[in-house]
């Protein structure tokens, strides 16, 4: 690395934290960063100010009705729970997530049986390239079978601790259903933190916010707010490199 | 066991994310009390409308409890990464609007719309205090370098777009975030001086 590559990574800093720089970049920015003592200490020094903007903003009230419906939710969620737990809301494991995942418990993950699956993509792996990275990181490229789902790609590009999951030529989705990533680690497979839908130009993308141990990341079609478990089985799953 | 609403409330953002992944609604509500303003204020921020807005921040609240709160101590604050979750969210929603506009001014109509609240707890009103003296820090960036900032943070525009959107060279983005940010934290190190 040179002198004046070193300058221009450095210089790429502040456009990495602020989430601007294009996936390729970010990974080679976060490859100079495994190595470069100076730059790393530059960002975490920046860093604050990062976390400064979303705390600069003008308070405005949240609605005590948006309140009321989160909590909603999070009752019925806990009310679901303790009856899984006790035994009276069990099903059984059946159809994909069952195959994947065996007879093992992902943390409670309970397959819904007789859901349709969207008529959107159904993207299964035809393969992939994996590019350059460190340790737990590397890009992951996987292109869709072009017979069920044609001209579908799925990239996730993993920079270590997160990753980013795009998804190229994806049709429009209902306008009650989103988008949700999941990760498998081993025979757990949790909710990645990510809800998103295709833009216009049916590219959706999406930030994993922890990579770390992931051996693939999958994409179901699930009701507005996701799921605490999939509902349907995958619309894409990208293996990952290990 | 269930901790009760009281007990929780005695608790730190870091003691609540274990008993949230462990689905306990009390440890939520608390949470959600405490930063549930926080995140609408950032989703409004971003979207520009109410209801979207609401959406955004049901889900990002609604994703943290479903998704177990995995949280990692080493990324920074509970509040911070949750902060995190919403503005993604709701640049995803940006992303998929067609024909977005971006918003180029601090000063913009939701800051205008915006209500301030009638009371609120001494640890509300120091972080109302503190945002107030981080949006003076950012109002006193050069234009050029807020305009950057304000693109791709709240806006979700990347460097290329923002150079395409201002018709100004890449390097003259990557320049101005870089002095720009480097400007709100020196502030952040003179405490806001």
């Amino acid at each position: 690395m040179s002198e004046k590559d070193h300058d221009l990574r450095r210089e790429e800093i502040a456009a990495y934290l602020l989430d601007s720089l294009e996936p390729a970049e970010a990974t080679d920015l976060e490859r100079h960063l495994e190595g470069c003592v100076e730059c790393r200490t530059e960002l975490e020094w920046l860093r604050p100010a990062i976390q400064a903007l979303p705390e600069s903003v003008e308070r405005v009230d949240a609605p005590p009705a948006l309140r009321a419906r989160v909590m909603d939710e999070v009752q019925a969620d806990a009310k679901r729970a303790r009856a899984a737990r006790e035994g009276t809301g069990a099903a059984g494991k059946e159809g994909f997530w069952s195959r994947v995942l065996g007879d093992r418990g992902p943390l409670g993950l309970r397959p819904v049986a007789g859901v349709a699956v969207l008529a959107l993509v159904v993207a299964a792996v035809a393969g992939y390239a994996i590019g350059g990275g460190g340790s737990g990181g590397g890009s992951s490229t996987v292109v869709a079978n072009a017979g069920k789902a044609p001209g579908v790609t799925a990239r996730v590009v993993s920079n270590g601790d997160s990753g980013t999951l795009r998804l190229a030529n994806v049709r429009e989705i209902p306008s009650d259903k989103v988008l949700q990533a999941w990760v498998r680690r081993g025979d757990k497979v949790v909710s990645a933190h990510a809800l998103f839908v295709p833009d216009n130009k049916g590219v959706a993308t999406a930030t994993i916010p922890n990579m770390e141990g992931v051996e693939v990341v999958m994409v179901t079609a699930e009701p507005r707010g996701g799921s605490a478990q999939p509902t349907s089985e995958p619309i894409v799953s990208v293996s990952m490199p290990q | 066991m269930k901790v009760r609403r009281e007990k929780a409330e005695r608790l730190a953002d870091e003691e609540l994310m274990p008993l949230i992944g462990e689905k306990d609604p009390a440890a939520f509500e608390v949470f959600y009390d405490r930063h549930g303003g926080a995140a609408y204020s950032l989703a409004y921020r971003i979207v520009g409308e109410r209801a979207v807005a609401e959406d955004v921040t049901q889900e990002a609240f609604i994703s943290i409890w479903r998704s177990g709160a995995r949280f990692d101590q080493a990324r920074g604050s509970v509040r911070s990464w949750m902060l995190s979750i919403v503005r993604n969210r709701a640049i995803d929603v940006l992303r998929s609007k067609a024909g977005r506009a971006p918003k180029l001014s601090f000063d913009d109509d939701a800051i205008l719309e915006a209500r301030p609240s009638e009371e609120f707890t001494d640890e509300e009103a120091l972080r109302r205090e503190t945002a107030q003296e981080l949006r003076g820090a950012l109002g006193e960036l050069p234009n050029d370098q807020s305009k950057v900032i304000e693109l791709a943070y709240f806006a979700g525009f990347s460097h290329s777009e923002i150079a395409e959107v201002l018709g100004v060279p890449l390097g003259t983005v990557k320049g101005r975030m870089r002095l720009g940010l480097e400007k709100i934290r020196g502030q952040l190190a003179e405490g806001l001086a």
